[in-house]
């Protein structure tokens, strides 16, 4: 029989019994859907705690561990394995930077670092260029929105006042220098964190550049970025205060970067095996990933039952549909049918019931996870009070293509395999029997 | 054609493991030549019908030969005798057996679907044939909407669709009025002169038997033949 006239065959027989099919067809509907949107919730928080941890961290960054300080030839040793960008040495400087431009002053911290290897790592920024002359100066985001005169500083206060009243936060965003920054001559001086210590003497800089917007909205980076050639310059101002050691005047931290994603795992054993004490971001990822994987694997599990529920209509349906038509099947197996066609009628059926059921739910799935993710927030802002849920961009429902698949090939194997034993009984039936029936 | 030697089958009846062996073939031999009608003639009970699904396929015999077209058919595998039967065999049955859902034209089409023809070559072909038989007018009809006549005239082109050398008829006017039989039974004839078609006929009407070329009489899983 051709395989057109075997779909006839089959869309003939659906026809004649539209409401039983219909209903065996939204059992099976209900049950993918569940099974797609259930899983969609372990698919969709993972995705929410990936982006809230890769938003967090730069993804290739490989820190290490304690205050071990490296040597130039342990930099080197790192730098020559494979996929390894760069080994960024961060000087935090131990004091208050002290910054002032116009009527306007701020307090920050102050790093010191190679602008080339600070650079590589930190790529574009939201304005000007790196620095590359002894006096240039990198500074963070929001320095510019610290810069404040007094006027400003008791505007913020009283409006801060008024937020603490009403159990927010003021955050100063409206006061500060609004002008662009770059190009623009600050004095700089320090105050160290020693106890007794007094103000350095000013220093004059210019900004060229201002860092990229931290991935945090809550995240204020009014930080100041210089070359290391300053440091010895900084050492020097220091210690003329006369209450700073040499030794508390910088803390180094080195941070080791991957140049993707990656190639961050096989630098971190690499590193491991030399006998450095490294961490990346990407081990809590994998961690994660292990426990999303046996929730997503748990979920897939309770799902399917609600898809084996549904098998049984289908095997309902389908032993219904033998029983009914024996005396067809005898009698095309009269006139020459062979079993092994009568088996494929009967599975194509049931694997008809599946496909339209499984394509349905999918479409119902994504309407249900888009309209999860955009009531959802709103529900739980109004019956908690908290805005977190509308602002953190949490997805509540995620259906990749994977989920996808995999609901598809359970739901229609599940209706393949509840299709099977009617399709077998078909196939027995006895011909003399078949004839022998009243119509 | 058909060669059927010592051919034996027995029925287990009653309850398991009090079961009774009933005998209902006891050694069958005959012989259908081609362009030949042959009638087995014999009450209920007789064995008759059993011959006839031996012969068909639709069940085994126990002990036996059968040979059709020289080809030993009594050990062929369900899927073989299937495939044997749409190929070789034509069915004529006493209640029609026709689909319900399906028309005149989509019921005498069916083996033709089967056989995996093109849709364009069945459509020829069966138009053809309800021409030929005068079924024309009623070919979108359903065998409910079909008086008995036209019933077993479509049961008919059904079985002669597939150019089968041997139709197999088991009471084909069982359900029929005398006058409808006997327009069956000239179309029969007239297929048979026309055609050279062979015809086997199970009946245990005397009037139906008297068109075939041979007559063997069934009598309690006994065949004997008779002068025609």
């Amino acid at each position: 029989m051709l395989f057109k006239d075997q779909l006839d065959f089959v869309k003939q027989h659906i026809k004649k019994n539209k409401l039983r099919v219909f209903m065996t067809v939204l059992a099976a509907t209900m049950g993918c859907a569940f099974l797609i949107v259930l899983a969609s919730v372990g698919f969709g928080l993972q995705d929410s705690l990936r982006n809230e941890i890769l938003s967090d961290e730069k993804v290739t960054k490989i820190q290490v561990h304690g205050n071990d300080q490296f040597t130039e030839a342990q930099i080197n040793e790192i730098k020559s394995i494979d996929h390894v960008e760069t080994v960024l040495e961060t000087i935090t400087v131990n004091a208050s930077a002290q910054s002032i431009f116009e009527d306007r002053d701020t307090q920050s911290d102050l790093y010191v670092a190679n602008m080339h290897d600070f650079e590589q790592v930190n790529g574009k920024l939201a304005e000007g260029k790196y620095p590359t002359k002894p006096n240039e100066i990198v500074v963070g985001y929001h320095f510019a929105q610290t810069l404040v005169n007094d006027a400003e500083r008791k505007i913020i206060e009283e409006k801060n006042k008024k937020a603490e009243l009403e159990g927010t936060f003021y955050n100063g965003s409206e006061e500060g220098y609004k002008d662009s920054l770059i190009g623009k001559e600050i004095e700089l001086s320090l105050m160290p964190h020693t106890d007794g210590a007094k103000e350095t003497e000013k220093m004059k800089y210019t900004i060229v550049g201002v860092m990229k917007k931290p991935s945090y909205d809550w995240m204020i980076n009014n930080s100041i970025y210089m070359d290391t050639e300053q440091k010895p310059m900084l050492a020097t101002k220091l210690a003329a205060t006369g209450h700073v050691k040499e030794d508390e005047m910088f803390y180094s931290e080195f941070n080791i970067f991957a140049d993707s994603m990656e190639n961050v795992k096989p630098i971190l054993d690499k590193l491991k095996d030399k006998g450095y004490s490294v961490y990346s971001i990407t081990e809590q990822l994998d961690q994660m990933n292990v426990f999303f994987l046996v929730l997503k694997i748990g979920l897939i599990f309770v799902g399917t039952i609600a898809v084996l529920i549904a098998s049984i209509g289908i095997f309902n349906t389908m032993t219904m549909a033998v029983t009914e038509r024996t005396r067809e099947i005898g009698v095309l197996k009269a006139i020459g049918a062979s079993p092994k066609l009568i088996q494929r009628l009967f599975l194509m059926e049931s694997t008809f019931i599946g496909i339209i059921g499984t394509l349905i739910a999918v479409a119902i799935s994504y309407v249900i996870s888009f309209a999860a993710n955009a009531t959802l927030p709103l529900i739980l802002e109004a019956a908690t009070g908290e805005d977190a849920f509308s602002k953190n961009d949490i997805t509540f429902s995620l259906i990749p293509w994977q989920l996808v698949l995999i609901a598809s090939a359970i739901s229609i194997g599940v209706a393949m395999i509840s299709g099977y034993r009617p399709a077998r009984k078909a196939t027995k039936i006895d011909v003399i029997q078949a004839l022998r029936q009243e119509l | 054609m058909i060669q059927v030697e010592n051919l034996q089958h027995t029925f287990l009846i009653g309850k398991k493991g009090k079961e009774k062996q009933v005998p209902v073939l006891k050694g069958v031999n005959f012989e259908v030549k081609k362009g030949e009608v042959v009638a087995i003639v014999g009450k209920s009970g007789s064995g008759k019908s059993t011959l006839l699904q031996i012969l068909a396929g639709y069940m085994k015999s126990e002990q036996g030969s059968i040979k059709v077209n020289g080809m030993e058919t009594a050990h062929l595998t369900e899927v073989e005798s299937a495939a044997f039967r749409l190929q070789q065999f034509g069915f004529i049955f006493q209640n029609f057996q026709l689909m319900p859902g399906l028309t005149a034209f989509e019921n005498i089409e069916l083996p033709l679907k089967l056989q995996g023809i093109k849709k364009a070559m069945r459509i020829e072909k069966v138009k053809k044939l309800m021409d030929k038989v005068g079924l024309t007018e009623v070919a979108d009809h359903y065998p409910n909407e079909l008086s008995g006549g036209q019933q077993q005239r479509v049961s008919i082109a059904r079985a002669l669709i597939t150019n089968p050398p041997i139709l197999l008829a088991d009471e084909p006017t069982g359900s029929l009025d005398s006058e409808t039989e006997q327009d069956i039974l000239l179309l029969i004839q007239s297929l048979n002169r026309e055609f050279g078609l062979t015809f086997v006929i199970i009946t245990h009407d005397e009037e139906v038997a008297t068109i075939a070329h041979r007559r063997f009489r069934m009598y309690d899983g006994e065949l004997v033949k008779e002068e025609a």
